[in-house]
């Protein structure tokens, strides 16, 4: 419960923000923190938690993208309705390359190789289906209204993402005090163990990847109504999928705030070397990218990790939240 | 790199700490009466993907802006300002929409008085909608997507000419070469990248070629990047096109004609648009043989005009290579500038007014007179360049041509 009273008060002070910032920039910073915060647990759900690594994601959010987008641009469809649809066929990607992999005991860099794969061979067929704009990509027409999911300040933008963002953190706590979560982290630790002991290890591990498919879906949708344009390679390209990972992987895998502390790092540790010699063309991604191996040496177990040996908890707690997933 | 910043821009962040510094310096104390005689200097914020893929495109477009804020600062500043100069904010959008969007905002904030970006069509679409959110004049440099301009954005315009307009020249002028050697080419096979770019001029050459009397054998669609063109040379040797059209960026375009050239193909032609490599220095220095005879429909000066000469000597001078990305960017930063002299303010919607009423003299470029619609230089056109002894020279149209055209190359 401590947990859900920090998280709504984390939230709580997010919140603040469009009230206390009046700089469009720095909200910006804000709403592509809170965006890679949702990229990044979504990821986190499935391979936090559930130990399965997808090297894939882009495959989900690439869905939810391109649905809204091909929704409203060909069948003149309201994006909220979008909203909805690019979760749920997210969602069943998510359940096809989930039931594709899972039933047939795909593990470790078999399943990770294999996401891969079915992220590219959507980026392919993006790119040739005329119905996407295949390369050309698919323009959503500037018609700023809220009714429109275009906003023309930035703060409706903000209330999306917070909510979206809000609510997939509210179900990884969920997933952290439920029966199904302890049986996705049984998984994790042990597949073997966790069938012994009665788990269905297959439909534990679909229940993951689709949560995980809706919320990486959702992103995609704000991602296109936030920025109005997809081609093949921004919806399906390995870079989405990458950052998908790197957010709870430097913030702290299979913990709750993790992705939150991934998220705001990356995106400081970003902003900070792209302000202080953005300017040299290149050295801030060289700085970024040593700043990075540098964490993932001296961190394995990420921010949450460094907060944690910062303020460390009474030992019984610490060592459930080290095997239990819990920031 | 960072001596050439000193001289022609600011950092940004030096920017923004200086106009931080002075709002509050003007607050506590009041300006000195000396400093307020002196004209205010007009922020331009250059924003290009000088680093990841398209990095080099990028950097060519920074030095061509960069260049232009040079001379027109050499040459006094924007007059009607009291010779207020300009200075260069400069961003890296890493081939990022988002980031070139991120970009625009931080220097809408911090006062910028203009943008000129974003290279390429994706970045140009982002960076000219959220400049558009606060008003703020953009012209975009070198990205040909039509739906830039036709949105509806007031703050939106472009200098150089749009897709439709390339591809409908590319295709008029293929037929009148053709049709002037006797209409020996019948078929074409067409070899593109699989972005925004490649695939919209094959879908438009497929579309439009058959009505020209020239049959589309094939369509091969390859990635970015390919590094081994090996088994798509293999498939136009066995088809024997008559025409080989790619549609490619540098590097791929280089690696496709190296191949064609290692391999013996033999074609009438090569006949790009918009060829990543086909009208760029670099390429026929490198690869004289695989570049020579090669046509490409393109953004290109007029070599007839001296002030377009004296400008490529310049870039040359400082170690460019004069590639289109270099003077689009540099005509863009003067249209931006010639709408300040004009609107003798800095005040945007004064400042779009001007841009959008721009009769700017462009004729160092092979256009007609300048008119804006839509934010869309209807003056603009491109023209047909073909790799000759050695050298780019243009062969159509006629009153730009500093070359006959040599076809069949073979």
């Amino acid at each position: 419960m401590k947990q859900l009273v920090l998280l709504g008060l984390v939230f709580a002070v997010i919140g603040l923000a469009p009230f206390v910032i009046s700089s469009e920039f720095t909200l910006n910073l804000v709403i592509m923190v809170l965006y890679a915060a949702l990229l990044g647990q979504a990821w986190n759900i499935l391979g936090g938690y559930g130990g399965q690594f997808s090297f894939g994601h882009a495959a989900y959010f690439g869905t939810g993208a391109y649905t809204v987008a091909v929704l409203q641009v060909q069948l003149g469809i309201n994006p909220w309705l979008g909203l909805v649809a690019g979760g749920v066929m997210a969602m069943l990607v998510a359940a096809f390359i989930g039931f594709a992999t899972f039933r047939y005991g795909l593990r470790g860099s078999y399943f990770a190789l294999v996401t891969l794969a079915f992220a590219e061979v959507l980026r392919i067929l993006s790119n040739s289906v005329p119905f996407t704009g295949a390369g050309v990509g698919i323009l959503i027409p500037l018609d700023q209204s809220a009714a429109n999911f275009q906003f023309a300040s930035k703060q409706g933008f903000f209330w999306v993402i917070w909510v979206m963002t809000l609510a997939a953190f509210a179900t990884v706590w969920w997933i952290g005090k439920s029966r199904f979560g302890a049986q996705l982290m049984a998984v994790r630790d042990n597949e073997d163990a966790a069938r012994a002991l009665g788990v269905e290890a297959f439909k534990v591990k679909m229940g993951a990847i689709m949560l995980s498919g809706l919320f990486s879906g959702l992103a995609g949708v704000f991602y296109a109504q936030y920025f109005l344009y997809l081609d093949p390679y921004i919806a399906y390209g390995p870079a989405i999928s990458i950052e998908s990972l790197l957010v709870p992987i430097v913030g702290g895998l299979g913990t709750l705030f993790g992705p939150l502390l991934g998220a705001i790092g990356l995106h400081l540790i970003s902003e900070a070397t792209r302000e202080l010699i953005g300017d040299l063309p290149g050295i801030s991604l060289v700085i970024y990218g040593i700043v990075l191996v540098i964490m993932v040496l001296f961190m394995p177990r990420g921010l949450a990790g460094l907060v944690r040996r910062l303020w460390p908890k009474p030992a019984p707690a610490k060592a459930q939240a080290t095997e239990g997933g819990h920031a | 790199m960072t001596e050439k910043k000193q001289s022609h821009g600011i950092q940004r962040r030096d920017f923004l700490k200086t106009t931080g510094a002075a709002a509050l310096g003007l607050g506590v104390t009041g300006f000195p009466a000396v400093l307020r005689a002196q004209p205010a200097a007009v922020k331009v914020g250059l924003i290009h993907p000088v680093s990841g893929f398209i990095a080099f495109s990028g950097t060519q477009c920074r030095e061509g802006a960069l260049m232009a804020i040079a001379d027109i600062n050499a040459a006094g500043g924007i007059k009607s300002l009291g010779g207020a100069k300009l200075e260069a904010v400069l961003a890296d959008s890493q081939g990022k929409p988002d980031i070139g969007a991120a970009e625009v905002a931080k220097m809408a904030e911090a006062g910028v008085d203009g943008f000129v970006a974003g290279y390429s069509s994706a970045i140009s679409l982002a960076t000219s909608q959220e400049a558009a959110k606060t008003n703020t004049p953009h012209i975009v440099d070198v990205g040909v997507s039509d739906s830039i301009v036709n949105r509806g954005l007031s703050n939106t315009f472009r200098f150089g000419p749009g897709y439709g307009k390339i591809a409908a020249f590319a295709v008029d002028n293929l037929d009148t070469i053709n049709k002037a050697a006797g209409s020996p080419a019948k078929t074409a096979m067409i070899i593109h990248e699989e972005s925004l770019f490649g695939t919209g001029t094959a879908n438009l050459l497929s579309e439009k070629l058959p009505e020209k009397g020239i049959e589309v054998v094939e369509v091969i669609k390859h990635a970015n990047p390919t590094r081994d063109f090996t088994n798509i040379v293999l498939q136009i040797k066995s088809k024997k096109p008559d025409l080989i059209i790619p549609a490619n960026y540098y590097n791929e375009y280089v690696l496709l004609a190296r191949t064609m050239r290692q391999q013996r193909v033999e074609a009438m032609g090569i006949y790009s648009v918009l060829g990543g490599a086909a009208s760029n220095y670099k390429f026929v220095k490198e690869f004289p043989e695989a570049a020579e005879y090669i046509m490409d429909c393109n953004h290109w000066f007029n070599p007839k005009s001296d002030v377009a000469l004296q400008r490529k000597k310049a870039a040359e001078d400082k170690g460019l290579i004069y590639t289109y990305e270099v003077f689009l960017a540099y005509n863009a930063v003067l249209g931006l500038a010639d709408a300040f002299e004009r609107a003798g303010t800095t005040d945007k919607e004064a400042v779009n007014a001007a841009l959008a009423s721009s009769t700017m003299d462009m004729s160092f470029m092979p256009y007609g007179p300048t008119k804006m619609v839509n934010g869309q230089n209807e003056g603009a056109q491109p023209v047909n360049t073909q790799v000759l002894k050695g050298d780019i020279e243009v062969i159509f149209p006629e009153e730009f041509a500093s070359a006959e055209t040599v076809f069949p190359m073979k």
